[in-house]
């Protein structure tokens, strides 16, 4: 896979292998792979008896929606790009427009991952000691996070 | 034609409620250029104080990021929670 940046300040990427595509349509798999979602888990920090319950009604179901939206414009940009090639390439572009929202799937995804394997920021942490379905789960990670990287320089 | 006064009369509330603080926690995964970017972003600060602001979030597991009325602190706090950064409200003491 390459990942460029633009002229215009997005990123296009090009996947190269059926393994790449595999990796970009994994961002949704894991975003959704949550047992309690992003927008409750974030719902419940504030937890002031004044505000508690109308955060809970009326912001955490906006945060939802809007974390929902985010991934289903990475869902219909990856889908889009795999069925219409040009010129026996298949593109993805990410406008500067478009950048908070894949940004958002790709941090939905890596919350998603940390909730379920834990990874956190050990300098302890030494990928042999762990089950393969763990390191498939880090490489995915920190695959993610390079993607985000280059969003935060080149396009957010 | 009578004569007409005008009455200026210049009324001050000072609010004795404690103010609310939005408070940003550190987690393993927000990179650490994106939250000094939503803090800008959101609070319109600059690159130095957000980065401050940021760096006691890394170091120190949380960081008052605004203090004020509650109807402004809820908005912040609902911006910050779109952007996906843990975030609460706490009125302070």
């Amino acid at each position: 896979m390459k990942v460029t940046p633009t002229l215009e300040g997005g990123l296009r990427i090009d996947p190269e292998t059926p393994e790449d595509w595999l990796a970009l349509r994994a961002i949704l798999l894991d975003a959704n792979d949550d047992e309690i979602d992003l927008a409750t888990r974030l719902g419940s920090m504030v937890s002031h008896e004044r505000i508690a319950e109308d955060w809970r009604d009326f912001v955490v179901p906006d945060l939802r929606e809007s974390f929902s939206d985010d991934l289903n414009q990475i869902h219909a940009a990856i889908e889009t790009a795999a069925a219409f090639p040009k010129d026996g390439e298949h593109p993805i572009w990410i406008t500067r427009e478009d950048a908070f929202s894949w940004y958002s799937a790709l941090n939905q995804a890596r919350l998603a991952l940390e909730e379920k394997y834990h990874f956190g920021s050990d300098p302890e942490f030494d990928p042999a000691d762990h089950a393969t379905v763990h390191n498939e789960a880090l490489i995915r990670s920190q695959f993610y996070c390079a993607l985000q990287s280059l969003l935060l320089s080149h396009a957010l | 034609m009578p004569d007409t006064t005008t009455l200026n009369q210049t009324e001050t509330h000072v609010s004795t409620q404690p103010p609310w603080n939005v408070i940003v926690h550190d987690d393993p995964v927000n990179l650490m250029g994106y939250v000094t970017h939503v803090l800008m972003k959101i609070f319109g600060y600059n690159e130095s104080f957000a980065t401050k602001l940021m760096l006691q979030v890394h170091q120190q597991g949380l960081s008052i990021v605004w203090s004020g009325e509650l109807e402004k602190a809820e908005f912040y706090v609902q911006q910050l929670q779109l952007h996906q950064l843990k975030t609460s409200l706490e009125q302070a003491e």
